[in-house]
C-alpha cells in the first residue's frame, strides 16, 4: 500500500515537472518552433507521467487501459496539431516551399 | 484535502473570467476561455455533475472555442507581420474615462442584483432537496435508469425538445447571415495528407465514443447532447480535411438529418396527445426505446446543425476573403 503511493507521488512529481519545464518553454522561448517543440514534446511526456501515475494509484487494469487511451489520443492531437501549426507557419514565412511541393 | 483543491479551483476560475474579460488581446481572450471552459468543467466534476461537466468541456471550451478560434481568423491581419507588430493589432481601441462611467455604474448595479438573486436562490433551496425525491420515486417509470436523462429526456422532455430547437435556430440565423448557396464549394481547403491519415483514424473512434456516450445515458452519465459534439466534431474534423459532408449529399437529405430530432420530438407529441395522453407523457412500456429514438435522432440533428454552423462560418470567411484580399 505504501509503496504504491510512494510510486505515484513520485510519477506525479515527475510528470509535473515536465509541465512546468514545457510552460518555462513556451513563455520563454523565441520563436514558435521551438515553443511548439517544448509544449508538445515536454507536456506529451509530462501528461504521460501523470497518467502512469494515476494508472499504478487505481490500480484497476480496466482504468490502466482507459488511462492509457487517453495519453494515446492526447498524443496523437497534440502531436498532429504541432505538425499543422507548424506547416502553416512554414508557408506563411516562405511561400516559395508549397510550389515545390505542389 | 479536498476543500483545498476546490478553493484552488475557485479561486482559478475567478481569476480567469476577471482576466478573460479584461485582458487587452483578443486571442488571449479567447485562449483564456478554454482555460476557464476547463476549469468549469473541472469544478462541474467537483460538483458532482458529470453531465453538465462532459457537456461544458464538449460544448462550451471545445465547440465555442472552434467558433472563437474561427472568428478570430478573420480579426488576424491577412498579411504576415512580426511579433511585435502583432501586439499593437490586436489591441482592442481604447475608449476615454468619461464615456465608461455609465457603463461602469450599470455593471455594478447589475452584479449586485445578481448577487442578492443569487444569494436569495441559495437562500431558498429547501432542506428535502426540491423535487430530488418525487423524480426518483417515479425513476421506474420513466424508461431509463440515470435520473438525469430521465429529467431531461421524459419528465421535463419540453425542455430538451426546445433546446434542440434552439440549436437549429442558431444555425438559421447563420444561414439568414451568409446565405444557404454558400453551400457548394467542395473541396475548399488543400488536404493535408498527415491530417488525412489522422481523420481516418479519428473518424471511427469519434463515432464509436459517441454512440457509447449515446447508449450510456441510459444509465450513467451520457446522452445526446454529448453525443452530438462528438459526431459533430466529426463533421467538422471532415470539413477541416477536404471533405465537407454536406456538401456532397442531396439538399433534401441533409435538410431532413437537420430537422428530424426536432421533427420526430414533435410528432410524438402530438401523437401522445392524439392518443389522449399530455405532450410527451410517455407510455412506461416504450418509454425506453422512445427515449433512445430521441435521443439517436436529437444526436444525429444536433451533430449536423453543428457542423453546419461551423462549415457554414468557415465558408462565410473564404468568401469574404476572396472578395477583399489584402487590406
Amino acid at each position: 500500500m505504501m509503496i504504491k503511493e510512494i510510486i505515484t507521488v513520485i510519477l506525479i512529481v515527475v510528470g509535473c515537472f515536465f509541465f512546468l519545464a514545457g510552460t518555462l518553454g513556451v513563455l520563454r522561448f523565441p520563436d514558435l518552433f521551438s515553443r511548439l517543440h517544448a509544449l508538445t514534446k515536454a507536456d506529451n511526456l509530462g501528461l504521460g507521467f501523470i497518467a502512469a501515475g494515476m494508472a499504478v494509484y487505481i490500480a484497476s487494469p480496466w482504468a490502466a487501459l482507459k488511462i492509457l487511451s487517453i495519453w494515446v489520443f492526447t498524443l496523437l492531437a497534440s502531436s498532429t496539431s504541432c505538425y499543422l501549426i507548424a506547416r502553416f507557419q512554414k508557408e506563411q514565412e516562405q511561400p516559395e516551399n508549397r510550389k515545390e511541393q505542389e | 484535502m479536498s476543500i483545498l483543491i476546490d478553493i484552488l479551483l475557485a479561486i482559478i476560475m475567478v481569476y480567469l473570467a476577471i482576466q478573460c474579460l479584461l485582458t487587452p488581446r483578443l486571442i488571449q481572450s479567447v485562449f483564456l476561455f478554454f482555460a476557464f471552459g476547463l476549469g468549469l468543467a473541472l469544478a462541474w466534476v467537483r460538483l458532482g455533475a458529470i453531465d453538465v461537466a462532459i457537456t461544458e468541456a464538449a460544448i462550451a471550451a471545445g465547440f465555442l472555442g472552434v467558433l472563437f478560434l474561427d472568428a478570430l481568423k478573420s480579426f488576424a491581419p491577412k498579411v504576415s507581420v512580426k511579433q511585435d507588430n502583432l501586439e499593437d493589432i490586436y489591441k482592442l481601441p481604447r475608449r476615454n474615462i468619461k464615456s465608461l462611467i455609465l457603463p461602469r455604474v450599470i455593471l455594478v448595479l447589475g452584479l449586485a442584483l445578481f448577487l442578492f438573486i443569487a444569494l436569495e436562490a441559495v437562500w431558498m433551496i429547501p432542506d428535502g432537496g426540491g423535487l430530488t425525491a418525487s423524480a426518483e420515486a417515479l425513476l421506474p417509470q420513466s424508461g431509463v435508469e440515470h435520473p438525469v436523462t430521465a429529467v431531461l429526456l421524459n419528465f421535463r422532455a419540453y425542455d430538451t425538445w426546445l433546446e434542440i430547437g434552439v440549436i437549429l435556430l442558431g444555425l438559421l440565423g447563420v444561414f439568414v447571415a451568409g446565405g444557404i448557396k454558400l453551400y457548394k464549394k467542395p473541396g475548399a481547403s488543400k488536404p493535408d495528407p498527415m491530417l488525412r491519415q489522422v481523420i481516418l483514424f479519428v473518424t471511427p473512434v469519434l463515432f464509436l465514443f459517441g454512440a457509447f456516450l449515446l447508449y450510456i445515458g441510459k444509465t450513467g452519465p451520457g446522452g445526446a447532447f454529448q453525443a452530438a459534439v462528438l459526431w459533430g466534431a466529426i463533421g467538422i474534423l471532415l470539413h477541416l480535411g477536404g471533405k465537407p459532408i454536406f456538401a456532397m449529399i442531396p439538399r433534401w437529405l441533409f435538410h431532413l438529418i437537420l430537422t428530424m430530432g426536432l421533427g420526430f420530438f414533435l410528432v410524438l407529441g402530438f401523437l401522445l396527445i392524439a392518443d389522449g395522453r399530455t405532450l410527451f407523457e410517455y407510455p412506461p412500456a416504450y418509454a425506453g426505446l422512445l427515449i433512445l429514438i430521441i435521443e439517436t435522432l436529437g444526436a444525429i440533428s444536433i451533430a449536423a446543425a453543428l457542423t453546419a454552423i461551423y462549415a457554414n462560418l468557415n465558408q462565410m470567411e473564404e468568401e469574404t476573403n476572396e472578395v477583399e484580399p489584402t487590406t
